[in-house]
């Protein structure tokens, strides 16, 4: 069964395995040119890349396109960079400055305590109070240390395995406070992104700054601390030393060096041994672990490769506000975690509808609990909330 | 769902046709309505008596099949309604929009996966994005700043190539120990296909870039953005600009209209619905490079980014979904799985039959491409005894695939992202196939 059939092939293969590893970690820049990560580059050479066949005929100017106009590029380049680049100074509209009723351009700015306000109407539902929350795996935003990121489990054959992971949050991970900034004016709220102002960015950023136990010039950050763009630039967070290499070097391609380095080196991030025989030394029927409780199982697709007819289901047509539902209310009426009535749920919808159909839309249009006005999707009108709770309620009796 | 309704309704009607001419056959075995139903045509029958599969005029050999109009976008055959791609909640950021879904590469064929079964990671939910109001800016430090339509995009010239992409999150529940009994949700998060677009190089050749362009932004249009930083080295190297997945175009949930393709690295940089590019002298640091995608250590400090998925291999075949029970003892069979490495081409696999003990080479097989899914053979005579099965891949880097005790030695539990250990399959004596791991005890 276990033929070494090609020995001698072997050898010459770990010979020129070896070697090739030496002078990949040793010698990269010296004879063959590599790749940013290190890795192997593949040159066009005769008109070939690798296996590939290329087109090389020498063509310049192609003069495709149009040059985009300055409020453009305003527009779409929202980006922020620790070192508070593309921070906003001013309110902006897609791209055009907002005007005070002074006619001034608006400044961009907001308290913790407004901050905690937009929270609870728009973030509370996922991330729970204060930022402790993860409700249905939706992600903590608060809470760990920076000490806590040493804590390692360990193999779980060990002896003595350490229970507890590192937390990693906002203030306990996060290297930039720019990067929060940045990431809530993007991508959050989560089913209504870029949607918030950049005043209403600062305001939940300084809130989750605060719950993070952040300071600011050495002080507690408190419900009064309001935030802009010149504070931001002097928040450290406890976390900036956390991550190596270096990447923002004086000269920039330096940090891409340091990258370079890093990747090329498999000592760093663990590569094997071309071993053949007796590689283990123990009686590896003891080092065998084995699936304690197969997740597998849980699946929301139940694992299957039988190839006999699926059973025919009836083709469902979709209801009125079906498609409202899906793409508004879904995330937390989808969800038994968050604690709103589920989609389904018979008792929960009964209770609900023990205050009258119309208490039930009035509810939904301005908000109850949990649950900010139409529950944050103000593009909705009434009409379609109304629909839409329709369809919840039908669809949950 | 048509398709299958059908069919179902086909094999119904003519099964009773076939009930009445079973008298003239020799009755070697009882046949019921459900010996004839589709399931059991698939399933050999016994010895000695003659198979209904052959005998039996078959229901499709007698009536006419479907016109050539009837399914103007070709789909599956309804018996391959099991080969679908799968969810779980614990891959789930809260819902199934900022989640995954694994590709059944326990079905996989060859080294492309099918565009309808290619794995998909949405931060966001899947975008639908009308390609006519699709429009890509290029700006920062470029000698020339440009908007470009999906038509202008089409005007470069186009290159076509195989790669991989891979979500480094694959195998991520695992550092611990097995976790999943299912290659699906073990090795799911990655899949391949032959891209066709322009290289970004191309494009960025004709713009020209500032001496000090060193890093690119590259942002998606959908409602989470995905912003990554990638070092222009890379973009002058191999990446694409792409529309066109296994020759048509790409689906939504891989970026429709136009997505980056960076051969080799996380998937996470692969950027869908890609609407932005800028070049600046300095990263960015997103939310994904910074609280996600990074790799925290031992030390308590975490590597910064890691961009490059590393040579990994996996055995397909037998797999916890495809086990060997139906072997008999003394039966030949192959072994055989997929190889890939982010750091370049797949060198060669070995393969233990005792958990990593003692080794041998297996073959390669077909098409051997840089930064792509390569196959691996190896055919043996199974003696029914119990088998701890595991593959090893090394490429023209000089990386060899680790152990799990090795790669964590290196990196301990904790990383998260870029597990690219030596995957383990026990085969028992009935055939039955479990992920296992080998690894060896700490003492206190």
């Amino acid at each position: 069964m276990f033929k070494l059939e090609n020995i001698k092939k072997l050898k010459s293969t770990l010979l020129s395995v070896g070697l090739s590893t030496l002078l990949a970690s040793s010698a990269m820049a010296a004879s063959k040119e590599s790749s940013v990560d290190g890795a192997v580059k593949y040159p066009t050479k005769d008109g070939k890349y690798s296996s590939y066949h290329v087109n090389t005929q020498d063509i310049k100017g192609y003069n495709i396109g149009r040059t985009p106009t300055k409020n453009e590029i305003k527009a779409w380049d929202i980006d922020v960079r620790p070192d508070g680049t593309g921070l906003p100074e001013f309110e902006m509209n897609r791209g055009q400055v907002v005007l005070g009723d002074d006619g001034k351009p608006k400044k961009a700015e907001g308290s913790v305590e407004w901050g905690g306000e937009l929270y609870d109407a728009q973030c509370v539902m996922c991330h729970g109070d204060f930022g402790a929350g993860g409700k249905g795996g939706y992600p903590r935003l608060a809470g760990g240390s920076v000490n806590s990121l040493k804590h390692q489990r360990l193999n779980p054959a060990d002896a003595h395995p350490n229970p507890e992971s590192p937390l990693r949050t906002v203030g306990s991970y996060w290297p930039y406070a720019s990067t929060l900034y940045w990431y809530i004016q993007d991508s959050m709220p989560y089913p209504n992104s870029k949607s918030l102002s950049n005043s209403e960015t600062y305001a939940i950023t300084a809130y989750l700054l605060s719950v993070n136990g952040i300071k600011f010039e050495g002080e507690e950050i408190d419900d009064e601390f309001v935030l802009d763009k010149e504070k931001m630039m002097k928040i450290k967070m406890p976390n900036v030393d956390g991550f190596y290499p270096e990447v923002d070097t004086k000269d920039p391609k330096e940090g891409v060096k340091n990258m370079t380095a890093l990747l090329s080196d498999p000592k760093i991030y663990g590569t094997g041994t071309k071993c053949m025989k007796d590689c283990i030394k123990e009686d590896t029927e003891k080092l065998l672990m084995k699936i304690q409780y197969d997740l597998t199982a849980s699946a929301n697709q139940s694992i299957s490769v039988e190839r006999s007819l699926p059973k025919v289901e009836k083709a469902e047509s979709v209801k009125p506000g079906q498609a409202t539902y899906e793409a508004n209310c879904l995330v937390c009426h989808g969800n038994p975690v968050i604690g709103a009535p589920v989609l389904g749920d018979k008792e929960a919808w009964a209770a609900v509808l023990e205050k009258g159909i119309e208490k039930v839309y009035h509810n939904g249009i301005n908000g109850i609990n949990g649950m900010p006005p139409k529950g944050g999707n103000m593009d909705l009108t009434d009409e379609q909330m109304k629909e839409v709770i329709d369809y919840m309620i039908n669809s949950s009796k | 769902m048509k398709n299958s309704e059908v069919l179902q309704k086909e094999v119904k009607s003519n099964t009773s046709a076939l009930t009445s001419r079973r008298d003239f056959f020799k009755k070697t075995a009882i046949y019921s309505a459900g010996a004839l139903s589709a399931a059991s045509v698939l399933t050999p029958v016994s010895a000695k008596a003659d198979d209904p599969a052959i005998i039996n005029e078959a229901p499709w050999g007698q009536k006419l099949g479907d016109p050539v109009d009837k399914n103007l976008y070709g789909i599956p055959s309804p018996y391959e309604h099991n080969n679908i791609r799968r969810t779980h909640e614990l891959f789930s950021s809260g819902d199934t929009h900022a989640s995954v879904s694994m590709c059944p590469i326990h079905e996989s064929e060859g080294i492309i996966t099918p565009n309808g079964l290619f794995f998909v990671r949405d931060h966001g939910g899947t975008a639908h994005v009308n390609p006519n109001e699709w429009r890509l800016m290029i700006h920062g430090k470029v000698k020339k700043e440009i908007v470009l339509t999906l038509e202008d995009l089409k005007k470069y010239p186009s290159e076509t190539r195989t790669y991989f992409i891979e979500c480094p999150a694959n195998g991520s529940p695992e550092w611990r120990g097995p976790q999943f009994n299912s290659l699906q949700f073990m090795k799911g998060l990655m899949s391949a296909a032959q891209w066709t677009g322009v290289m970004l190089k191309t494009i960025l050749e004709d713009l020209g870039l500032e001496k000090d362009a060193v890093w690119m932004l590259a942002e998606g249009s959908d409602n989470a953005s995905n912003p990554r930083s990638i070092p222009v080295d890379k973009a002058m190297d191999d990446i694409m600009v792409v529309w066109g997945q296994n020759g048509e175009a790409l689906r939504p949930e891989q970026g429709y209209p136009v997505r980056l393709v960076v051969p080799g690295w996380e998937g996470n940089l692969n950027t869908k619905w890609l609407r932005r590019l800028e070049f600046s002298d300095k990263p960015w640091h997103s939310k994904e490079e910074t609280s996600k995608y990074t790799m925290l250590q031992k030390s308590g400090k975490a590597i910064r980014y890691f961009w490059v998925n590393e040579v990994n291999s996996v055995i397909t075949s037998p797999c916890p979904e495809k086990p060997w029970k139906h072997l008999k003892k003394g039966e030949m069979v192959e072994i055989e799985g997929l190889a890939w490495s982010g750091h370049g081409t797949i060198k060669g696999v070995d393969i233990s039959f005792d958990g990593g003990d003692n080794w041998v080479e297996a073959k390669l097989k077909g098409l051997v491409l840089p930064k792509s899914w390569t196959r691996f053979s190896y055919i043996v005579k199974w003696d029914g005894k119990p088998l701890i099965l595991a593959s090893r891949s090394y490429d023209d880097f000089g990386n060899i695939q680790p152990t799990i005790d090795e790669e964590t030695s290196a990196v301990g539990v904790e990383s998260v992202y870029h597990r690219n250990a030596i995957v383990t399959w026990e085969i028992t004596s009935k055939g039955e196939c479990n992920n296992v791991q080998i690894r060896k005890h700490k003492k206190a």
